[in-house]
């Protein structure tokens, strides 16, 4: 008789959790239908990224995750990169150089900020010279440092006169924010020309885009765009198969591909700009022999490690270049993957026995997974690799800042980045007086078929010289849902115009 | 007692004042948050120039005072990286990990008390024991594992609950926001409340073994009267502490899962942080938690001090004693 009371207690505790879940499980039911109906009644469009911005201002952070999200889409530039890597006008209607190639005069579109300020010749001003001031950390401003001075002509005219003349500076211009002067702190506001204006940021979350209703140009095919943020891939992939994004913009792992075809994802494949590169410190010994450097590169079967990482997608090119810029050579066989060769080499420059090296490699990404590789691979020919793995910031501050390493594993990320082999103070350290020269007179060519051929010889050189080893160019691959339309292929430089993006 | 909470409330500065401090230098030996700022291209001088603006170049003494003078006015600072002032943030994302951290705890204690009981009031059988089998293995598995499981099962199989996120629009539509939560508070709770019942079942069976329950029956008092009158009242006092670990345990449980289910709570905000060497954020973030932990048991404490007096009359006693000697 007594022994069931305690039934009671038992039976009270379990009927309060089933209440709770019930409970839950109510909310659930009546929230799921009508955010449905919103997501389909405003035609917007959920993009997933692992790429959140460290910060909403281009000039503060050298995180590639503000291009993803703002440029083209919230601000303009004077000019336009296109998918396929050609500048085109943009807010800049039309562009006058001088004879000598030194002063830029721009007539600007008629444009209006998301605040509703014309857009005047000031702001350009403004936006070009905080651009490159002494706060800006921006990842361009070294290109853009060629400025020498900057103009107001009159309310929609700007001239811009350069130090010496420089062929890519509107192609530079294209990454260049023109801001509002008004606006004051933009780390967590904007206020730009684009075709969509920042409506909500919640870090760690989400930033949401809305539609510009008074923008100057065409109009965007969708009603607004969400970039959703996941620091978690699996979360990411998760968020993609249940629905709750619309497209992903970067997807590191090809593992999971296969299921995502079979689900009738659509995978797309196109080009990026990120180069997998073993970096040699080519100041010392035994990197300061380009011998030794080819025997290495010849010793690495890039072909086997690309399926490895890649699943055989992706590119091998033979240079910093890869096939979207206007000097690309193939040069995938310039240094074959060629084991006797390799000895051979080896032999030549007197390590028959081979050498002991250490790779610093950054625990980020796939790096320490190449590492692995590489150093299976360099057995082969008797060259022993030690694996040191560090962090992200301990890489900027011994490899990038110190300089104080052997070799080093690291994606470079940017377009025409082939520059960094002009400079010998760089951190691998490759010195060639010609590559040099040829890079500096690039710069200053008068014509694009001048800047292309001297780039290109160059490009020859470096991959001549073997100054790093190239391993592979990343693909770029976004998964997109049944009936999302128009979402750009290529990655260049992380650019990501939303405008055309539909969903059925 | 007002001795004791004098003496307990300076141990609980002590204790926060050397956790500022701890995590003040280790921050700085471990990172160097300029580098998490800039990229591949940037000259010495841009980096000198970022370093200056955050004021890391300063002596560290120089940085930890002024970390402290912004301190005793209550202000955590700005992020290094999203300018974004810390203390804002720190509300903001409590509007995801306090009610998750709530509700774990609460679904917890709903599922821990019943198990923990009657696996100790059916020890002697075979599904007493599997109970405590159960709620042994359920302690064991890592929290993010259960998640996961969850998520497979129920997100990507069956397609009930989502995958992770929260409504962009907070707790303005609170059924979305419950919605969201159901898996990670049900991760967390299974976990927690099976670490929880174990608690229960060994309370519950030195209750059950004590001489006053068996006075009380013999008495004549019913089986649910003896408990309640006197075996809850005796076995509440140690279950409070156990309470207060287990709340701040379902807290740092809550800031892990969060990364699992894509929540933008304090989880996030803490990796994020230290993926980005983000002092400010950090240090907030773990100050706040630190605060947390310090406080739940300086309120257990003084609650159990309250509820027995036993404990009071021991230090008080002790005090006597001394004295007279």
């Amino acid at each position: 008789m007594t022994s069931r009371r305690p039934n009671r207690i038992l039976a009270a505790s379990a009927a309060a959790s089933a209440g709770l879940l019930v409970l839950a499980g109510c909310a659930s039911g009546g929230s799921a239908d009508s955010s449905g109906d919103d997501a389909t009644a405003a035609a917007e469009i959920v993009v997933g990224s692992q790429n959140e911005p460290t910060n909403l201002d281009q000039i503060f952070g050298g995180s590639s995750g503000v291009t993803e999200v703002f440029t083209g889409n919230v601000y303009e530039g004077l000019f336009r990169i296109t998918d396929d890597a050609e500048v085109e006008p943009l807010l800049a209607s039309e562009t006058e150089v001088s004879d000598d190639g030194l002063v830029y005069t721009f007539t600007l579109a008629d444009a209006a900020f998301h605040s509703g300020e014309e857009l005047t010749a000031d702001d350009v001003k403004y936006s070009l010279e905080r651009f490159v001031g002494e706060e800006s950390i921006a990842a361009r401003k070294s290109q853009l440092s060629v400025i020498d001075h900057i103009d107001v002509v009159d309310d929609e005219t700007v001239a811009v006169t350069l130090k010496q003349p420089s062929i890519s500076f509107t192609y530079n211009l294209g990454y260049v924010w023109i801001v509002n002067e008004d606006a004051g702190d933009l780390t967590t506001s904007s206020d730009g020309t684009g075709p969509y204006a920042l409506a909500d940021y919640r870090k760690g979350d989400s930033i949401t885009l809305d539609v510009n209703e008074d923008y100057w140009g065409e109009a965007p095919a969708n009603g607004g765009v969400v970039y959703q943020y996941y620091a978690d891939p699996t979360a990411l992939n998760n968020a993609l198969l249940t629905g709750a994004v619309d497209l992903v913009t970067s997807q590191s792992n090809p593992d999971s591909l296969g299921e995502f075809e079979a689900a009738g994802f659509e995978i797309i494949e196109g080009t990026s700009t990120t180069k997998e590169l073993l970096a040699f410190n080519d100041r010392l010994a035994p990197f300061d022999d380009a011998n030794v450097r080819k025997a290495i590169y010849s010793a690495i079967d890039r072909e086997k490690l690309l399926d490895a990482i890649w699943d055989g997608r992706g590119e091998l090119i033979g240079s910093m270049v890869p096939p979207s810029e206007p000097w690309y050579l193939d040069l995938a066989d310039n240094n074959p993957y060629d084991v006797q060769l390799a000895e051979q080499l080896l032999a030549d420059a007197g390590y028959a026995d081979g050498f002991t090296f250490t790779i610093d490699t950054p625990d980020s990404g796939v790096h320490s997974t190449v590492a692995e590789f590489l150093k299976s691979e360099l057995a082969k020919v008797g060259v022993t690799v030690e694996i040191n793995i560090l962090t992200d910031d301990e890489w900027y501050q011994k490899v990038y800042t110190d300089k104080d390493f052997e070799a080093t594993l690291q994606g470079h990320v940017n377009d025409r980045d082939i520059n960094f082999y002009g400079n010998p103070d760089f951190y691998w350290g490759y010195d060639n007086a010609d590559v040099q020269n040829w890079l500096a007179q690039s710069e200053a060519a008068s014509s694009v078929e001048e800047q292309t051929e001297l780039i290109a010889q160059a490009n020859q050189q470096i991959s001549d010289d073997a100054a790093s080893v190239w391993l592979y160019l990343n693909p770029q691959l976004r998964i997109a849902a049944e009936g999302v339309t128009g979402v750009p292929e290529n990655g260049l430089n992380s650019l990501f115009y939303v405008y055309d993006i539909t969903k059925a | 007692m007002t001795r004791y909470l004098l003496r307990r409330t300076g141990l609980l500065l002590l204790a926060f004042a050397l956790a500022v401090t701890i995590l003040f230098v280790v921050l700085r030996v471990l990172g160097n948050p300029v580098f998490a700022l800039i990229s591949v291209g940037a000259t010495d001088a841009e980096i000198a120039a970022a370093a200056a603006r955050l004021g890391v170049d300063r002596p560290i003494h120089e940085q930890y005072f002024a970390y402290i003078g912004q301190l005793l006015s209550f202000d955590l600072g700005q992020s290094f990286t999203n300018h974004l002032s810390v203390g804002d943030e720190i509300l903001r994302r409590l509007n995801v990990t306090l009610p998750l951290t709530l509700l774990a705890f609460t679904l917890s204690v709903l599922i821990a008390v019943p198990v923990g009981f009657f696996a100790a009031w059916k020890s002697r059988t075979w599904y007493g024991t599997a109970f405590s089998a159960a709620s042994q293995l359920g302690g064991a598995v890592p929290v993010f594992w259960v998640g996961i499981l969850l998520v497979a099962v129920l997100s990507l199989g069956w397609r009930i609950f989502p995958a992770g996120g929260f409504p962009r629009t907070d707790w303005e539509d609170p059924g979305a926001a419950l919605y969201s939560l159901t898996l990670p508070v049900l991760t967390i709770a299974l976990v927690a409340g099976s670490d929880l019942a174990r608690y229960v079942r060994s309370a519950t069976l030195d209750i059950l073994g004590q001489q006053y329950l068996r006075a009380a029956r013999a008495a004549g008092q019913s089986f649910a009267t003896a408990l309640l009158r006197h075996g809850v009242r005796n076995g509440v006092v140690p279950l409070i502490s156990i309470l207060a670990i287990q709340l701040s345990t379902t807290f740092v449980g809550a800031v892990i899962i969060e990364r699992v289910f894509a929540l933008p709570g304090l989880g996030d905000m803490l990796l994020v942080g230290i993926k980005e060497q983000d002092f400010p954020s950090v240090q907030g973030v773990l100050l706040f938690s630190t605060a947390l932990v310090l406080v739940l048991g300086f309120i257990a404490d003084v609650l159990q001090r309250i509820i027995d007096p036993r404990l009071r009359d021991s230090i008080s006693g002790n005090r006597r004693t001394k004295a007279v000697a």
